[in-house]
């Protein structure tokens, strides 16, 4: 019967294309906007993976790690002297802005390393070798930077090439790869004191200290050990992750914009599936009672409009789940717009898109169920 | 006693009234009523009488409130729903007014729906139902859709449909008022030619009195009751009134 079932609902072109249509749609929505915003919400947490250590030693008042506050460069040695502290080492991050062939300025995200310890160092060197990074007025720049720095140039920058830091000449040794900066600028890495020369004096110059806890301490025990010691706050990496997160959620439009879009893809989704679905039901209704007078259960019947609803709902969720991931492979590919998509979306949206189908079928289900088999012989 | 004697549906003093109150409708006042085996019984009677009901009721698609009814020796009345789903699936074959055939499946797949309820493997379903099809007259065609065929036609699948599972009691409510007057006059000569099986028993509702020659009996209904039982030899029962069925139905083609 599931087969007949199936060719009852093929026939009806026009709902059967707007149900796999809707569900197509709500699927692309859902889907692509989740994934854009863990891409976004990932970038606002990029200086973690670009940096990598188990302690984030910042201000009091720093609740997330695109906005820090400037510490005294003493700070470091008081962080150093914390019981439970194996080391700690400096970094300097500032924004500054690069100047094109062309004449134009793009802002860059500038690290300064300990120099000694390189702590903080790209994740991964595509050219050139990190210890150069100790010679003078060297960087090591993402392929971001390279991308955007060789605007109006002959030919893209180099290893050996130059560029105007804030007017200062910086000398490209490196290119790393690195993610995304959440503002979008390219990361530029220098070892702590040339950081220092390239940015203008200021009075403050330590931006955070990384540090990792001494054998036999806990990541937490080291944590309340250096805000007890320094009145500082010292973030492991997971809090300073889940912190930063949060701080999106609670200070930006950006949840509730994409909650919102996904929400609206949810509505338009159910309602889309649970009408026409209903609609379908219901022109049928003559004939599902007659199947009920020939001596079809109840059972038999749910199981048909089942079968039909999850069957465009398989559809409607591979369709959209193809054009998401179209999407995502032409925009990874360039790099351009946040896309992230772990495992966890996909099954969520179709258990999403499954729900919606079980709800319409279940709509469709009641109506069948109160059919008298006795309405066939009805005009 | 003779095969074609034994009684197919026996029915005493049913009642059915719809609805409550003030709008309650006594559809069905006590009524008695007999089908014998082999047989093509037709209810006739004015519009309203009640014969639609009697024939759900009888059916097993609609219940009743007091009365006996017995279909092939079992109550209907002792069976939980589930029983009387499994009594239609298995024994009753239905024949309706506007064919009812669903318009998105091919005839070969109308016809098969029954066989398919009752848990038939589809091969061996639409095996069948394509060779009941070439004995309807409709060789060639089960692939069609029933928009493609003529009033008469559809009707025709209908009845391949109601047959296909071999039920033991056909039900037809007004199977030829869709129909214009000689292709009603076909169909009931296939709905004769089935009654002709021992086995069988065929209840047509009809308004129609050109086909009434075709009913071995006819039982005669009004306002819920029924009146009278008419047989071909002319004989009627309850108080032998006028016979229903033509002076000679030979002269009448
Ligand atoms: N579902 C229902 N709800 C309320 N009243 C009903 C219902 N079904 C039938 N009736 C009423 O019961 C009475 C008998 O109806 P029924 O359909 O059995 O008559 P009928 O003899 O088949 O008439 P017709 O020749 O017009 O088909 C009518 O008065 C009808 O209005
Ligand atoms: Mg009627």
């Amino acid at each position: 019967m599931y087969h007949l079932a199936l060719k009852m609902l093929l026939g009806d072109r026009a709902k059967f294309v707007m149900l796999v249509g809707g569900l197509t749609f709500a699927t692309l929505l859902m889907t692509q906007q989740a994934a854009v915003f863990f891409g976004l919400l990932t970038w606002t947490t990029s200086h973690m993976r670009n940096m990598r250590a188990k302690l984030w030693v910042v201000d009091r008042k720093v609740e997330q790690a695109n906005e820090l506050k400037a510490l005294r460069d003493t700070d470091v040695n008081r962080v150093r002297s914390a019981p439970g502290v194996a080391w700690a080492v400096p970094v300097y991050m500032t924004i500054q802005s690069a100047k094109l062939a062309d004449g134009n300025f793009k802002p860059v995200q500038l690290v300064g390393l300990d120099n000694t310890t390189l702590v903080g160092r790209p994740p991964v060197i595509l050219q050139g070798r990190l210890e150069d990074v100790r010679l003078p007025n060297a960087v090591i720049l993402d392929e971001l930077g390279v991308k955007r720095l060789s605007a109006g140039r002959a030919k893209p920058l180099g290893l050996g090439d130059t560029f105007e830091l804030n007017d200062k000449e910086a000398r490209i040794v490196a290119i790393c790869r690195a993610d995304r900066h959440f503002f979008g600028y390219p990361y530029t890495y220098a070892t702590y004191t040339q950081a220092l020369q390239f940015a203008p004096k200021q009075r403050k110059m330590l931006s955070l200290v990384l540090a990792e806890p001494a054998p036999g301490w806990t990541l937490a025990a080291a944590a309340s050990s250096i805000e007890a010691e320094t009145g500082m706050k010292a973030y492991t990496e997971d809090e300073l992750f889940w912190s930063t997160i949060w701080w999106y959620f609670r200070n930006t439009g950006i949840p509730v914009a994409f909650m919102s879009i996904i929400l609206l893809g949810l509505i338009v989704g159910t309602t889309i599936s649970g009408q026409t679905f209903y609609a379908f039901v219901h022109e049928n209704l003559r004939h599902l009672g007659a199947l009920k007078a020939m001596g079809a259960s109840n059972g038999l019947l749910a199981r048909m409009l089942l079968v039909q609803s999850l069957t465009v709902g398989f559809l409607g969720y591979g369709l959209g789940a193809l054009m998401v991931t179209a999407f995502g492979r032409s925009v990874l590919a360039r790099g351009e717009p946040p896309f992230m998509m772990p495992w966890q979306l996909p099954v969520g949206t179709f258990l999403a898109v499954m729900g919606i189908c079980c709800l319409s079928a279940l709509l469709g289900i009641r109506k069948v169920w109160n059919i008298e088999p006795a309405i066939v012989f009805r005009g | 006693m003779q095969a074609s004697t034994q009684l197919a549906v026996h029915i005493r003093a049913v009642t059915k009234t719809f609805g409550t109150g003030e709008a309650a409708v006594r559809a069905l006042k006590g009524v008695d009523f007999d089908a014998r085996q082999g047989e093509l019984l037709m209810i006739v009677g004015p519009s309203g009488c009640g014969k639609t009901t009697l024939l759900s009721v009888i059916a097993g698609t609609l219940d009743f409130e007091a009365g006996e009814v017995e279909v092939f020796g079992s109550s209907l009345h002792g069976m939980k729903p589930r029983e009387v789903t499994e009594f239609r699936k298995r024994h009753v074959g239905f024949i309706f007014q506007q064919f009812n055939l669903i318009p998105t499946l091919t005839l070969i797949e109308n016809v098969c729906v029954p066989l398919l309820i009752n848990g038939t493997g589809r091969r061996v379903a639409e095996q069948k139902s394509a060779a009941l099809l070439d004995r309807l007259g409709l060789q060639g065609r089960g692939h069609e859709l029933p928009r493609n065929l003529s009033g008469g036609q559809q009707q025709r699948v209908a009845i391949a449909r109601a047959l296909v599972h071999e039920p033991r009691l056909v039900i037809c409510d007004e199977p030829t008022s869709a129909l214009d007057k000689d292709t009603g006059a076909l169909i009931m000569e296939l709905l004769r030619d089935i009654a002709r099986h021992p086995d069988r028993t065929v209840i047509v509702v009809t308004h129609d009195n050109r086909i009434f020659k075709h009913a071995d009996r006819l039982t005669e209904m009004e306002d819920g009751r029924v009146q009278r039982v008419h047989d071909q030899a002319g004989n009627s029962g309850e108080n032998g009134g006028s016979s229903l069925f033509p002076p000679s139905p030979k002269l009448i083609t």
